[in-house]
């Protein structure tokens, strides 16, 4: 699987060292100590990837021969037999851009995500394009949850479909997940949202950042969000987001099909990083980032602190 | 070791301060993040499982969209950077040809948006799975009777995006304004109303179009823009003629 990596550096840096590479950059270990024990935490990412079941077909177009669900299914099973703690997202656009949506509705979508064993997806705008009842009607074959944090769907059928956040649990590391949607208004038909109301993205984010990393206590909150990446306008974007937050150490962005040559660190509102990454669309890329966390004795205080970032993976 | 609450104060005295850090209790501290991706190519293995599981959907489905409804002299490229491009030309011709035959009357076509238009169209053989892809949205063509003003606003619209899929018309783009509109051979009066074809994703203020929220007459057509794109393949097969799009200078910007 290495050589499909962007980057392919084996053991780059070895896991020792990020002790000492951390305390050169530590402004907070206060009131505890370093264990020396190492957690590893691998979040995998998709987005946008709009039906595509089968590898674009081989007809001189510019995305032939890529992407593919049996591929993305046993790179994640390698992946899977090597790390213990993985996340797995999609940050939504799961329906259409194939035939495969239109006769079949998203069905095989959500079996095949099922089967690859997503953590959790959100939904972007071509999830409406069946309707509400439309993805209703395939949430069976959905076993994993869709978190929408800003599309309030109280007055629809979809009222107990979806869930504003989820923490999940990896070896004592507690992960903290929200999702923003797109304004449906002028992109989707109305009658497809019906009466679902759209709330501010960054307000929204905002709060639920804070519950997540405030309240919860959570080590790493991450927001999936289906705005786009940037735009020339003063329309929200995942720019936008990551700079007018605080608490979010990733967005796992969407929707503008971005094919980002590597994540961006933008620094949020309370001077910490936001990382904002994208990986293109129609599952051509699978994002990875393996977060690294020092295990403390004792309870220590955490803030906002520089960690090390490298464009490569240690496999 | 300080205790928690001593951490706390620790911890309020660093907010009081210039870097107003977030502060939460956690055994673990973030040290390093290690980020890459991987490519869906060709050298990658596949799971078979997977395949097993969608091979009974692929089998129906590919029965009916593999079958050849047309051909195609060139490749028809989707790039969105561009006034205009074989792949729109191709589009809104399509759509303009199959609306003219319901409805004669129309003076002019903007049957999508360039983001509305999803994916290149092949050299050679065109399946149905093509046009599938090419348009997978369920969208209906109307025609609308358009105030002067409101045809303005869309010519506006078109030049302010740089250019859009249109047809029966030609225009300049200078300075991000609409110039020298020419529709069906005359100069565009924004004195008079014209016939103006389009989806009802557009009329319904997709993409922020905002130029059908007030129209004068409307006919639905009872075509969706799907199968006027098959309907043209089809016919134009049928006659022995293949897809030849042409870049006729339809948008110009300097």
């Amino acid at each position: 699987m290495e050589e499909l990596l962007r980057i392919s550096r084996r053991n780059f840096l070895k896991t020792g060292g990020i002790a000492a590479a951390a305390t050169a950059l530590n402004l907070n270990a206060l009131g505890s100590f370093a264990s020396g024990d190492v957690v590893k935490l691998t979040i995998l990412h998709t987005n946008d990837v709009h039906s595509r079941i089968e590898p674009f077909p081989m007809d001189g177009s510019k995305n032939q021969g890529l992407g593919g669900t049996a591929r993305r299914a046993a790179l994640l099973k390698q992946i899977r037999a090597t790390e213990k703690n993985i996340l797995l997202f999609d940050a939504g656009d799961i329906f259409q851009g194939t035939p495969y949506f239109n006769k079949y509705g998203g069905e095989l979508e959500m079996k095949l995500m099922t089967a690859m064993k997503y953590d959790a997806a959100t939904m972007g705008n071509h999830d409406f394009d069946n309707g509400l009842e439309g993805f209703y009607k395939q949430l069976p074959h959905a076993d994993f949850p869709i978190i929408c944090s800003n599309y309030d769907f109280k007055d629809t059928l979809m009222h107990a479909s979806t869930t504003p956040y989820q923490i999940f649990r990896k070896e004592g590391l507690k992960i903290g997940v929200f999702g923003v949607g797109i304004e449906l208004h002028g992109l989707v038909a109305d009658a497809n949202y019906g009466n679902t109301q759209y709330a501010d993205p960054v307000a929204t984010a905002n709060k639920f950042a804070a519950l997540l990393k405030q309240e919860h206590q959570c080590d790493l909150v991450i927001c999936l969000s289906h705005l786009g990446y940037k735009y020339d306008h003063k329309r929200v974007s995942d720019q936008v987001l990551a700079k007018s937050t605080s608490n979010i150490d990733l967005i796992i962005g969407g929707h503008t099909h971005t094919f980002m040559e590597k994540p961006e660190d933008v620094v949020n509102l309370s001077g910490g990083i936001t990382t904002i990454n994208q990986v293109g669309f129609a599952g051509i890329n699978l994002g990875r980032i393996d977060y690294y966390f020092e295990k403390y004795k004792g309870k220590r205080i955490q803030t906002a602190s520089p960690y090390v970032i490298s464009e490569a993976l240690e496999v | 070791m300080p205790d928690i609450k001593t951490s706390i104060k620790i911890c309020l005295i660093l907010l009081s301060g210039t870097l107003a850090y977030s502060c939460s209790v956690s055994n673990y501290k973030l040290v390093k993040a290690n980020r890459s991706a991987y490519q869906m190519n060709q050298n990658a293995e596949v799971d078979s499982t997977i395949i097993k599981t969608y091979t009974p959907y692929k089998t129906k489905l590919e029965e009916e969209m593999n079958q050849v409804i047309g051909h195609a002299d060139v490749l028809m490229s989707k790039v969105d950077t561009v006034p205009e491009n074989l792949l729109r030309n191709f589009f809104s011709d399509a759509c303009l040809a199959q609306a003219l035959k319901i409805d004669p009357e129309i003076d002019l076509a903007m049957p999508s948006t360039k983001g509305g238009i999803r994916i290149d169209v092949p050299k050679g053989p065109i399946r149905l799975t093509n046009i599938f892809e090419l348009m997978p949205f369920e969208n209906e063509l109307i025609v609308y009777k358009l105030k002067g003003s409101d045809v303005q606003n869309l010519l506006e619209f078109i030049a302010d995006t740089g250019g859009q899929p249109i047809a029966g018309f030609s225009m300049k783009i200078k300075e991000g304004k609409p110039a020298d509109v020419i529709i069906k051979g005359k100069p565009f009066d924004p004195g008079r109303s014209y016939w103006v074809l389009t989806s009802d994703y557009i009329a319904g203020g997709g993409d922020r179009v905002e130029s059908f929220k007030n129209p004068l007459e409307k006919k639905m057509l009872n075509l969706r823009v799907r199968a006027a794109l098959i309907g043209y393949v089809k016919e134009n097969e049928a006659a022995g003629k293949s897809i030849k799009p042409i870049l006729d200078g339809r948008i110009t910007k300097n």
